[in-house]
Order: C-alpha cells, then sequence, then structure tokens
C-alpha cells in the first residue's frame, strides 16, 4: 500500500515538474488595452507607423518568448470595454487609461513594484509617480502628460490692441475691447463645459483663486467659496457674450477648430494645439501665455497624464513570469528609441526624464513645456470618488449655464462624497 | 388514429429550435443576468457582490435627473414615434400614387433608415451648427437672414432638434410598413366606394387606415422599442447636456454607469426600462387587438 502511494507521489511529483517546464516553454501571452489618442496611435502600435513596422511585431522580435494581443481602443468605448472585461472576469494584463482609483479598492490591480523595473521606475518624473499612490502603494505609472496652457491669437490681440490677460479683471476687459473692435464676429475666449472637459474647466477657474478639488490635506474640499466664485466668474463670462455660444455641447476640439479659423481670440488647451492646427491646414499665429488668475492669486497650469497598469490574475500558472513579461514590455515601451516616436506622434509630453534630451533635440518648444508641466497641478485621480467629482463638477457648471444654483450643487456633491 | 401529422407533432419545435436558442441565449439569458446585477452590489470598477435588495432601485429613483430623464424619455417616445406614424403614413400614402419617378423616390426615402444613426446625428450636428453650420451658409448665401443665427440656443431647442432627427430617420421605416399595406388593398374596395359617394376622407378612414392597421401596429410597437432604446443620436448630439436636460432613459444609464461609475442604479434603471417598454407595448398591443376582434 505504502510502496503505490509512493509511487503515485512521485507520479505526481514527475507530472507537475513536466507541466512546469511545459509551462515554462510556451511563450507567455499578454492581454493589452492601449488608448486611441489619435489617427496615428493604431498606426504605430499595429500597423506600418514605426519605421516601417510597428510596436507589436518589434517587441515580439526582441522578445520572442512574449506574445502580445493588443488592442487598440477609442477613448469613447475604453471604459466601457474594461469594465465589461472586469464584469466578466477578463481583465487586460496592462491597461493603458487615464484613472486608476477605481480599480484599487476592489484589488484588481498589482503593486507596480511587483513587475516594474527598478531603473525604470526611476527613471518617471517623481511627481507624476506621486499621483498614482494610493495608501503608500504606487498602482499605476505614466505613460505621457499634457499641460495647459492659454493660447491666443497674436494677430486677433494686436489688431484691437489688447494686451494678453494675466488677471480675471483684465481678461473681462480685453474680452470686452475683442468684442467692440470685432463688432462681435470673433469670441474672445473659449469655454468647454462638455462632459469630456467640465473637469477642467473647473481646475482652470478654482485654481486660479486659491481653490480647488481637496484641501491642504487631500480632503474634498469642493463647496469652499473660492470655488463658488470661481464657477460665477466663468458663468459670468458666458452670459456676458464674451464666449463661445454653446459651452455645454462644444467640445475643446470645436474650440480648437474655431481657433484654427480665426474665429476664437483666447483657448485653454493642451499644448498639443500647434499639431492639431498644422495637421488641419490652419496658419494661425499663436503664442502662449499663463492662465489668468483672480486678483492677488496665483495662477496654475493643468496638467492632465494618463497612465499603465497591470491587472492581477490569479490563473496565471507562472506569475514571477508574468511580472517579468510585463516589465519587459514597459521597459521596451519606455526605451527612448521607441518611446520618443509615440510621444512626439501625437505632441504629447514625456513622462520618463530619459526621453527629454531627445524630445528637446528634435523640438526645442519641448523645453518650455516640460517647464511648465513641472509647475502643473493634477486632478486628484487618486481619489476612489474621482469619477462622480469629475462628472459632478461639470454637472454643477452646465445647470449653473441655466440658472441653477452653485452654491446648492457643489454642496450636494461634496456631501455625496465626503458623507 | 394515428395520422402521420400527430406522428411528427414534434416537427414544429424541431425548426422553431435554432431561433429560440438563439433568443435563449441572447436575449432572455442577459435579461435574468440584468434582473440579478440590479439586485447586487456593483463596485465602481463593475465587480459584482453580493445581494442588496431593493438598494439600487432606491439610489436610481433618488437621483436628482431621475424625474428629468423619465419626463424627457416620455416626450421622446410620445414625439418621435407619434410624429413619424403620422408622417410616414402620409408619405406612404403619396408613393402610393402612380406618378414619374416614383421609384427613384422610394429608393431615396430608404437613405435616411439605412444610414448609420451616428453618421445621421452627426450629419445634423454639422448642419445646425452656428459657426460654420450648412443651414446658417445657405439662408446666408440666399439672403434670407443677414446674420448667423444660434439654432441650438436653449436645451429645450437642442431637445427638439434631437426629436426632429429621430422622426426623420424613423419616418422611412413606417411608410415602407404602410405602403405594404396598401399595395395588398384591392382596388375595387375604392371603386366601390366612389360609385356609393364616398370621398377622399371617407375612403381614408373606411377603408385605407383599418385596412393597413396590422402594419400600423407593427410599425409602432417595433418604433416604440426601437425609440425607446434609441442610444445614438441623442449621445451625438448633446450627450444629454446641459446637466442631463437632454438626456433620455437609455443616455443617462450609459453616462452613471461609465462616466459617474454608478453602475447599480444604472442596472435598476435598465430594469426599470424593460418594464415600461413592456407595459406599453403590451398595452398598445392588447388595446389594438380588441379593437381588430371587436370590428
Amino acid at each position: 500500500m505504502k510502496k503505490t502511494l509512493a509511487l503515485l507521489l512521485a507520479l505526481i511529483m514527475m507530472f507537475s515538474l513536466t507541466a512546469q517546464t511545459a509551462f515554462a516553454d510556451e511563450p507567455i501571452t499578454l492581454d493589452v488595452i492601449i488608448c486611441q489618442y489619435g489617427p496615428n496611435t493604431n498606426d504605430w502600435f499595429l500597423g506600418k507607423g514605426m519605421d516601417g513596422s510597428n510596436f507589436v511585431e518589434k517587441f515580439e522580435a526582441a522578445n520572442p518568448d512574449i506574445k502580445l494581443n493588443l488592442e487598440v481602443v477609442s477613448w469613447n468605448d475604453v471604459h466601457q470595454v474594461v469594465d465589461t472585461r472586469i464584469a466578466n472576469n477578463n481583465a487586460p494584463d496592462i491597461l493603458n487609461i487615464d484613472t486608476f482609483s477605481e480599480f484599487v479598492p476592489d484589488g484588481l490591480l498589482m503593486p507596480v513594484k511587483d513587475y516594474c523595473p527598478e531603473d525604470l521606475f526611476n527613471d518617471f518624473f517623481p511627481a507624476f509617480i506621486a499621483e498614482s499612490v494610493i495608501d503608500d502603494t504606487v498602482w499605476a505609472v505614466p505613460d505621457l502628460a499634457s499641460a495647459r496652457a492659454l493660447f491666443y491669437n497674436v494677430d486677433l490681440l494686436e489688431n484691437a490692441g489688447v494686451e494678453v490677460p494675466t488677471t480675471w479683471a483684465e481678461l473681462e476687459d480685453a474680452c470686452q475691447a475683442i468684442i467692440d473692435y470685432y463688432n462681435g464676429d470673433v469670441y474672445p475666449w473659449g469655454v468647454d463645459m462638455t462632459t469630456d472637459e467640465g473637469q477642467a474647466c473647473f481646475a482652470y477657474y478654482a485654481w486660479g483663486n486659491g481653490g480647488g478639488f481637496v484641501d491642504a490635506d487631500g480632503n474634498w474640499a469642493l463647496n469652499t467659496p473660492e470655488n463658488v466664485e470661481a464657477v460665477k466668474y466663468v458663468i459670468s463670462l458666458v452670459n456676458n457674450g464674451f464666449t463661445n455660444p454653446n459651452p455645454a455641447t462644444e467640445t475643446r476640439y470645436d474650440l480648437q477648430d474655431m481657433f484654427s479659423a480665426g474665429k476664437l481670440a483666447m483657448l485653454l488647451t493642451t499644448n498639443q494645439l500647434p499639431t492639431y492646427v498644422s495637421d488641419k491646414g490652419g496658419e494661425v499665429k499663436m503664442a502662449t501665455a499663463g492662465i489668468p488668475a483672480n486678483e492677488g492669486k496665483t495662477g496654475s497650469s493643468v496638467g492632465v497624464m494618463d497612465r499603465v497598469m497591470a491587472f492581477k490574475d490569479d490563473s496565471a500558472p507562472d506569475q514571477a513570469k508574468r511580472n517579468e513579461a510585463i516589465g519587459k514590455f514597459l521597459k521596451f515601451f519606455y526605451d527612448p528609441e521607441n518611446y520618443v516616436g509615440w510621444v512626439s506622434m501625437e505632441g504629447f509630453l514625456p513622462a520618463v526624464n530619459s526621453a527629454v534630451e531627445a524630445l528637446v533635440a528634435s523640438d526645442p518648444s519641448f523645453g518650455a513645456w516640460l517647464d511648465v508641466l513641472g509647475t502643473c497641478q493634477f486632478y486628484p485621480a487618486a481619489k476612489a470618488e474621482w469619477a462622480t467629482v469629475r462628472q459632478g463638477v461639470t454637472t454643477v457648471e452646465q445647470e449653473a449655464l441655466i440658472g441653477g444654483d452653485i452654491q446648492a450643487g457643489l454642496d450636494a456633491l461634496q456631501a455625496e462624497v465626503a458623507g | 388514429m394515428n395520422s402521420p401529422l400527430n406522428r411528427r407533432w414534434w416537427e414544429p419545435y424541431l425548426w422553431l429550435l435554432p431561433s429560440m436558442l438563439l433568443i435563449s441565449v441572447f436575449v432572455i439569458f442577459p435579461i435574468i443576468i440584468v434582473f440579478k446585477l440590479s439586485f447586487s452590489e456593483i463596485s465602481k470598477a463593475g465587480v459584482i457582490g453580493g445581494y442588496i435588495g431593493f438598494q439600487n432601485y432606491k439610489d436610481a429613483v433618488n437621483l436628482p435627473a431621475f424625474k428629468t430623464v423619465m419626463l424627457n424619455t416620455f416626450w421622446w417616445v410620445v414625439s418621435v414615434v407619434g410624429s413619424s406614424t403620422l408622417l410616414g403614413f402620409i408619405i406612404a400614402l403619396v408613393f402610393n400614387q402612380k406618378f414619374k419617378g416614383r421609384k427613384i423616390a422610394r429608393a431615396i426615402l430608404v437613405f435616411p433608415w439605412a444610414t448609420s444613426l451616428v453618421i445621421q446625428a452627426s450629419v445634423w450636428n454639422y448642419i445646425i451648427k452656428y459657426e460654420y453650420g450648412s443651414l446658417n451658409s445657405v439662408l446666408l448665401n440666399l439672403g434670407v437672414i443677414k446674420q448667423a443665427i444660434n439654432w441650438r440656443s436653449s436645451y429645450q431647442i437642442e431637445f427638439i432638434w434631437e426629436c426632429g432627427v429621430g422622426i426623420f430617420v424613423t419616418v422611412p421605416f413606417v411608410a415602407f410598413c404602410v405602403l405594404s399595406g396598401l399595395q395588398s388593398i384591392d382596388e375595387s374596395y375604392y371603386e366601390a366606394a366612389t360609385v356609393d359617394g364616398a370621398g377622399f376622407w371617407d375612403k381614408l378612414f373606411k377603408i385605407t387606415l383599418p385596412m393597413v392597421r396590422p402594419q400600423l401596429t407593427v410599425s409602432t410597437v417595433l418604433n416604440i422599442i426601437y425609440v425607446f432604446n434609441s442610444f445614438p443620436i441623442v449621445y451625438t448630439m448633446t450627450k444629454g447636456a446641459p446637466a442631463h436636460k437632454t438626456d433620455t432613459m437609455i443616455t443617462y444609464l450609459y453616462m452613471l454607469s461609465f462616466y459617474e461609475r454608478k453602475k447599480g442604479p444604472a442596472t435598476a434603471l435598465s430594469v426599470i426600462g424593460f418594464l415600461i417598454l413592456c407595459a406599453c407595448s403590451g398595452l398598445y398591443m392588447i388595446t389594438v387587438m380588441r379593437k381588430e376582434e371587436e370590428q
């Protein structure tokens, strides 16, 4: 009996070892979801946009033991795709998206230290990494960033004899001067309060009035007098006829089109605007300045960052091998030879130090934007309630456009997220 | 006694089996899942937790935008289905007449229905755009207006535009349903009525309408379901802005689930929508069928 049992155990051990060896020899497949940043994203990852080849082909050639099942998904669909996959217990291995905090409470993500090589981790801008920390754990790494500033049409302002505004009062004067000079044919100021950018609109004015989303301790502080005043101010710009006519439905891209066509004089938008205008064939003489703030307050640029994160997969036969494969993916992606092309292709700003030199060499304007990025404030995306707040402040703004009570709206939102 | 017909009693069920299987997998099973989800706790990321009773329903009904959205949905369905049924019926009457170019006119009528709703809505967005919209361009060039008009100056007007696009894309479906009914009416009915001295309206209400009632019933029930569940027009044109004032239930629950990450109330809303649809379609069909039986 004992002999039989021993034989059985030996067979099981042999089988398990064979199985392990078999798994070890098999190439590991990583499911990757990448967001579509622009027309070139798909081509770069899956087409011919990377020196006649693509990221997947090059990565698999360099790492024959890893296969990529990579999908480029539009921003409109990505949350739906990811949530559906999570609900079906089929989360991707690697995900590129904007927010991460909603995945942490359910224990879906792996800490970055489990898969990210140390030298790469140390290459990220520390200020960026700090934006992806919950409970002292880093859950995601930044893939790229953009910074917001005031873009203005130099000719339109010069013709109207308008100086670039630095304060809210100056901004109102400048708007009135532009209206008077162009007889209403040019919109002085662009405002986007759509569901895509309402949170940015809130940030521009709240941060420029000493308010914001959170207080000094990082707790939600949405219904402060500064924030109420900030929303009132931007609504007054709309009501005074200083802005585009339909801020709740005119997106950033509509505004950029107006700016391209010389129909809009000033606009708060991302550093990608020059690329956007030249892609559209526009010939606007533009310049940038800081975001105007209220009297006696300091304006702050708004930084927006997207992230890469890795999901847990308890069914993976070899966790160490999987983690190593994810690390190799990141190393290849952030390799300056690949990453510089990726970031500059869509006009974004880098997230790693190693790419800065090459980017500035290729386009000196990157240097100035990197300085702006260093002083940016970011959305509190590490807080679990961020999705609610993002939509909540947009709803308050849109309500205010049709006469809603700003204080009551922000009070309700504060009560909902802060309890 | 044991006729060949009786021996092959199972045959109809066999033929029905593939479609029954498809309906079970793609319709009934998801409905059961959604019902189950609506009583479950669902995290922001979509992870399904335990049973929480009617909490999701309570949360859904207490949402600030709930009443607005329900009212919008009512007006959306009533205006789009009602107007497109009336217009579709009139167009079908016209297209049933013999005139030169009738075939081309019928082919053109299909376009709004055959084109993707997202494309339709995007095209209408460009037409009514304030700055570069083609409507303003045409009117300015024709000298009808001297200054561009903001065709979307309030959310009420935006909602009317959405309903207008809904009507525009729904009319062809009604027209073709009714046209198929009109073509099956025997000419002798009208000839007999003419001999008896009936006028246009008598023929319309006493012959045409009763004869095309089955087609109208089908198109109305299907339209109630399609229009209620229609997502692309509202989402493409306004995304419910400002502050859900132009949302219908379907676009609202999408925003709730994937933008605000309130997945529990969103699931409850989808069940509420399903029950409303069942009730409306069922009630309408029962009423129409009763009338037919009475007649």
